[in-house]
């Protein structure tokens, strides 16, 4: 009996680690100089559109997607029907099935509880940076830490922003162009991804290709690109005979 | 669409709906064993999808308005950036290099070539 009590409370300190947990709040405190001002566009356009203070945090607090957020405001103000604004958020969002397949066998290890956690948190900073420490990490735990404390970090300051944007407006100067940060962070990400030929061949396929899908609607070229980008990256890992180096 | 309830319920399906994509495959792949094509297939997911994002927020000066030349300081920005990320393996170096390179280039660009 007390030994069925205490394997109840042990899975999270089994899989905690706290050195992880705080390495993650700290790697991802830079970014948010970047995500600060993109959570200030959406608490504006929350509040530009008529939606009450607490219906703007609860859908921060809830959808916690700026492209989804911004679209969803766009169309609740357009009157446009609950399943196309539904839908269209979906759609927007695409790119998340494509990280959770990214992310599925470094959490499978983990009891379901990680796994349930961890996907609310799956952004696309989350995620760029967390995956990075997975393949590092001498256990599923200490990524998955890792990935909690850029995710909490993440999730608070997604709060804050939207909060500010909506009370106090767009306070940051256009010029700064302090929301450029968010693409050089992932830039910092992506340069060491790049580490063999046809990891090399997918970022140029899926350069090229988020380029000329642009016109498409809903941010749809994204999803695409990196669809034509995993496609070239394993045609030229088969080409190149590197296919056995796959798998991670 | 009318009401605070509509509303909210609105919020809360495009919220489910966003967990549950983000949920799909990691629940999915706890069950199931995973396609070997879908593990090779996975490894270039970050590359692929890091660059799809970066690009366009790059080379377009405005949506739709593609400028990948020299003119455009976002570009001088991310070259710089890359270079210090391929040197130094730093988000922060990178994010504080790529910040001032386009600062300079934004005000080089506004007092040569304007």
């Amino acid at each position: 009996m007390a030994a069925a009590v205490a394997v109840r409370r042990r899975p999270l300190p089994r899989h905690f680690s706290r050195p992880d947990f705080v390495a993650g709040i700290r790697d991802m405190t830079p970014p948010l100089i970047g995500i600060f001002p993109f959570g200030v566009v959406c608490g504006v356009a929350a509040q530009s559109v008529g939606l009450s203070a607490v219906e703007a945090v609860g859908m921060a607090m809830i959808v916690f997607s700026g492209a989804a957020q911004i679209v969803a405001t766009q169309l609740i103000a357009a009157q446009a029907p609950v399943a196309v604004i539904v839908l269209t958020c979906f759609v927007v969002g695409l790119r998340f099935l494509m990280y959770s397949a990214a992310m599925a066998p470094h959490l499978k290890p983990l009891p379901a509880r990680w796994r349930h956690v961890l996907a609310f948190v799956l952004t696309d900073q989350a995620f760029a940076a967390a995956i990075r420490r997975f393949r590092t990490a001498a256990q599923p735990g200490e990524g998955a830490s890792y990935f909690l404390g850029t995710g909490a970090v993440l999730w608070a300051a997604w709060l804050a922003s939207n909060l500010a944007g909506y009370f106090v407006g767009n306070v940051i100067p256009a010029a700064w162009s302090l929301e450029f940060i968010v693409p050089l962070c992932f830039l910092a990400l992506l340069v060491p991804a790049l580490d063999d030929g046809p990891t090399r061949v997918a970022a140029l396929a899926a350069a090229v290709a988020v380029v000329v899908l642009d016109p498409l609607p809903m941010r749809l070229s994204l999803v695409c690109a990196g669809v034509v980008g995993i496609v070239a990256g394993l045609a030229a890992g088969r080409r190149g005979g590197s296919s056995q180096r796959g798998g991670g | 669409m009318s009401g605070t309830a509509a509303l909210w319920a609105t919020i809360v399906a495009v919220g489910a709906l966003n967990y549950l994509s983000r949920l799909s495959f990691i629940a999915l792949f706890a069950r199931l064993e995973m396609p070997p094509l879908v593990a090779r297939a996975l490894r270039f997911v970050p590359a692929a999808m890091l660059t799809a994002i970066v690009v366009p927020a790059v080379v377009f000066r405005a949506p739709g308005m593609l400028d990948a030349g020299w003119t455009n300081p976002k570009v001088v920005a991310a070259l710089a950036a890359a270079a210090v990320a391929w040197r130094w393996r730093s988000v922060t170096a990178t994010m504080a290099a790529g910040m001032v390179a386009l600062w300079l280039a934004q005000w080089a660009l506004r007092t040569w070539v304007i």
